[in-house]
């Protein structure tokens, strides 16, 4: 028998009982489309990782904060007093982190480390308010500069290194009464901050750029530009007495050729109770919880598969006995078992490509319309710029389809062992 | 003489074991040349299927010999009895076995499927085949549709669509009325003496195996006589 002719009979085999055949079918459409949604629900995150990571411009950068109180190990005991620790712990700085610091003798330490071409120091400062041109005082906390590389802007563009700029969240918009970001670039807003001694001063700011909000967090906030960052940091310090210690909330360190040399930055900064993170480090977080919601589902999706695969052993058992006389026959006039079990397996496979082919195409039907509900404009996720919950990797379902195609193959050996085995004889004497 | 096509020594079937132990054939030696055509005949359970289907290669003796052209078959493979059959082998069964769901023409080509035919190919055959048995108008027909000599027809149509050279007949007649009967009778003899097919035909139909040139009588397992000479067919 030619393999054309093997397909096409079981082609036809498998929709002599449509009913049953579609019951089966049903088994695997759930398998493959639970495996479409999930696969595409990883493609999708990991592309919007992967596009925000490029914002950073590839990032050769590290973020350095002090391990010291921030992942707060439980000790034994009192600890011993530091002047330099107690100092740094002052809490000044930093939104109500309650984090340690980094001193100027953990910046010198960084510079040390092999690879480390440059450390920037930064500072969280947190202004008292944020004042419109109207007269208006709106409550507010800054981003650090450091993170204007992973800007995602609606217009304008990110505050710079100099001049006193800063970045607006999208919708802080209101407080301009507009919903043009266009329209608020050039803006000059007031920023107050109070002192050591509680005294408040101001600072003028021009908007420059109006972020949206990414995945990361990044620009949820307002972002101020270096310079402004500085002065504020600088009027905040005011009225302190006697010999400012200087503490920084982080460090933004470059690192020559990150690649290869990452592991061991991080290894030299663990030595001196500093911890070092790459862009792809803290989204990755986020790219964890959602990989993990994922390979659950998928899970989910591989049990219905299995399910689905008693159903094709079933399916073609009750097929096998039917058709008895008719294998009887075939084999009689000279078919071999090898075909016969060709034949059998070949329904299998058939059902295995349905149910594959109709799982996959709701699949991403499914997930395609639900990502443009979920991250469209007004949807629930629809504030956060860029974000892709969806997307279409051929490599994927390609594999999916093998893979259902593979475990329906699977399934239907037993029945097809059992086809081929059949005696002519016995089955053309089965009533 | 010509050569035996079909040969048989000392062939031996037993079914069950033990108590239930039961002798189908005991001991059967004979030939069976070419262009012959011989008729088995026999009581009901005297053993005739079984032996038909010993001398198709449709299944094993449990001792003794069946050698095709020469050759006995139980040294050769599987896969290559069922060749075998394929392209030597014409069979008409006991029964129909007719696929309902497919059409005449589907239903008689599938031995040409089995032998890896493409489809054009296949179906100028079986029209051909069909024409020759006067079934060609209904080619295109479900299988269920038809008479019952229609059907018998149709599965002589199947037998003969590979031009096979020894045909099988197991009780051909033995769901069709006498006029029908007549039809197939003529039809097998017809291409017995046409085309050189060998025939054998398992029957009790004592004006079949009148017609065959050649008659093994068939009792409990043994064959008690053997008659030559066809003493009834029409001139
Ligand atoms: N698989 C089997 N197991 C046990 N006994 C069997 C089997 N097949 C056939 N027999 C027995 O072998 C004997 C011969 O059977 P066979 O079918 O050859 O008879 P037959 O001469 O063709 O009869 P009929 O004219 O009714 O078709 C019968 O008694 C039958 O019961
Ligand atoms: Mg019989």
């Amino acid at each position: 028998m030619r393999s054309v002719d093997v397909a096409r009979t079981a082609l036809g085999n498998t929709f002599r009982s449509k009913l049953r055949t579609a019951l089966t079918v049903v088994a695997i459409v759930i398998g493959s489309f639970t495996l479409t949604l999930t696969s595409g629900l990883g493609a999708g995150v990991n592309k919007y990782v992967d596009t925000v990571v490029a914002g950073f411009g590839g990032s050769s950068q590290m973020f350095v904060m002090s391990t010291g109180a921030s992942d707060a190990e439980p000790t034994d005991g009192p600890a011993e007093y530091d002047p330099e620790a107690a100092a740094s712990t002052g809490g000044m700085f930093g939104p109500g982190s309650g984090g340690g610091v980094l001193t100027d003798s953990d910046i010198e330490e960084i510079e040390q480390i092999e690879n480390v071409s440059s450390v920037d120091p930064m500072v969280f400062v947190s202004p008292d308010f944020i004042e419109t041109p109207d007269g208006e005082r709106y409550d507010m906390e800054l981003d650090v500069p450091a993170n204007a590389l992973g800007l995602e802007l609606a217009a304008g563009e990110a505050p710079g290194e100099d001049g006193m700029e800063l970045s607006i969240p999208e919708d802080w918009l209101t407080i301009f009464d507009t919903e043009d970001a266009e329209q608020v670039i050039g803006e000059t807003v007031e920023i107050g901050i109070s002192n050591v001694t509680g005294e408040q001063s101001t600072v003028e700011a021009e908007i420059v750029g109006v972020s949206e909000e990414a995945l990361s967090g990044i620009g949820a906030t307002p972002m101020p530009s270096r310079e402004l960052n500085q002065q504020l940091n600088e009027l905040s310090m005011e009225g302190y007495e006697g010999q400012a210690q200087n503490a920084y909330t982080m460090a933004v360190v470059d690192v020559e050729n990150i690649e290869a040399s990452e592991q061991g930055v991080k290894d030299a900064l663990i030595d001196q109770d500093l911890l070092g993170l790459t862009v792809e480090d803290q989204i990755g977080a986020v790219q964890g919880v959602i990989d993990a919601v994922s390979w659950v589902l998928s899970g989910f999706g591989l049990i219905a598969l299995l399910a689905a695969s008693f159903g094709i052993v079933n399916t073609l058992l009750m097929s096998v006995q039917e058709r008895t006389r008719e294998i009887g026959l075939m084999k009689a006039l000279g078919m071999s078992s090898g075909k016969v079990f060709g034949l059998f397996s070949m329904e299998a496979v058939v059902i295995g490509i349905l149910g594959s082919v109709i799982g996959v195409v709701l699949g991403l039907g499914a997930g395609l319309v639900g990502n443009a509900w979920l991250t469209g404009e007004g949807g629930p996720l629809g504030a956060v710029a860029g974000l892709t919950l969806f997307a279409v990797d051929p490599l994927a379902i390609a594999g999916i389809t093998a893979l259902i195609v593979f475990i329906a193959f699977l399934a239907g050996t037993l029945p097809a062992a059992r086809a081929a085995k059949k005696d002519p004889i016995e089955a053309l004497r089965y009533e | 003489m010509s050569t035996p096509v079909l040969e048989t020594e000392n062939l031996v079937k037993v079914y069950g074991k033990g108590a239930t132990r039961f002798d189908a054939l005991k001991g059967l030696t004979f030939e069976i040349h070419e262009g012959e055509s011989v008729a088995i005949v026999g009581k009901s359970g005297s053993g005739k299927s079984t032996l038909m289907h010993l001398l198709a290669l449709l299944d094993e003796p449990t001792s003794g010999v069946v050698a095709l052209g020469g050759e006995p078959v139980t040294a050769l493979k599987p896969k290559k009895v069922s060749q075998l059959r394929n392209d030597t082998f014409g069979f008409v069964f006991q029964q129909f076995f007719l696929n309902p769901n497919q059409t005449v023409l589907e239903n008689i080509t599938l031995p040409l499927k089995i032998a890896g035919m493409g489809k054009s190919e296949r179906n100028r055959r079986g029209m051909e085949v069909l024409e020759q048995l006067d079934m060609a108008d209904k080619a295109k027909n479900k299988a269920t549709n038809l008479s019952g000599g229609q059907k018998q027809r149709a599965c002589i149509a199947r037998a003969l669509v590979n031009k096979p050279t020894v045909l099988f007949a197991d009780e051909p007649t033995g769901n069709l009325d006498t006029v029908t009967s007549e039809i197939v009778e003529d039809i097998l003899f017809g291409l017995h003496r046409d085309h050189g097919i060998t025939l054998v035909v398992v029957t009790h139909d004592e004006d079949l195996a009148a017609k065959c040139q050649r008659r093994l009588m068939m009792q409990d397992g043994e064959i008690v006589t053997e008659e030559h000479g066809a003493t009834g067919v029409h001139a």
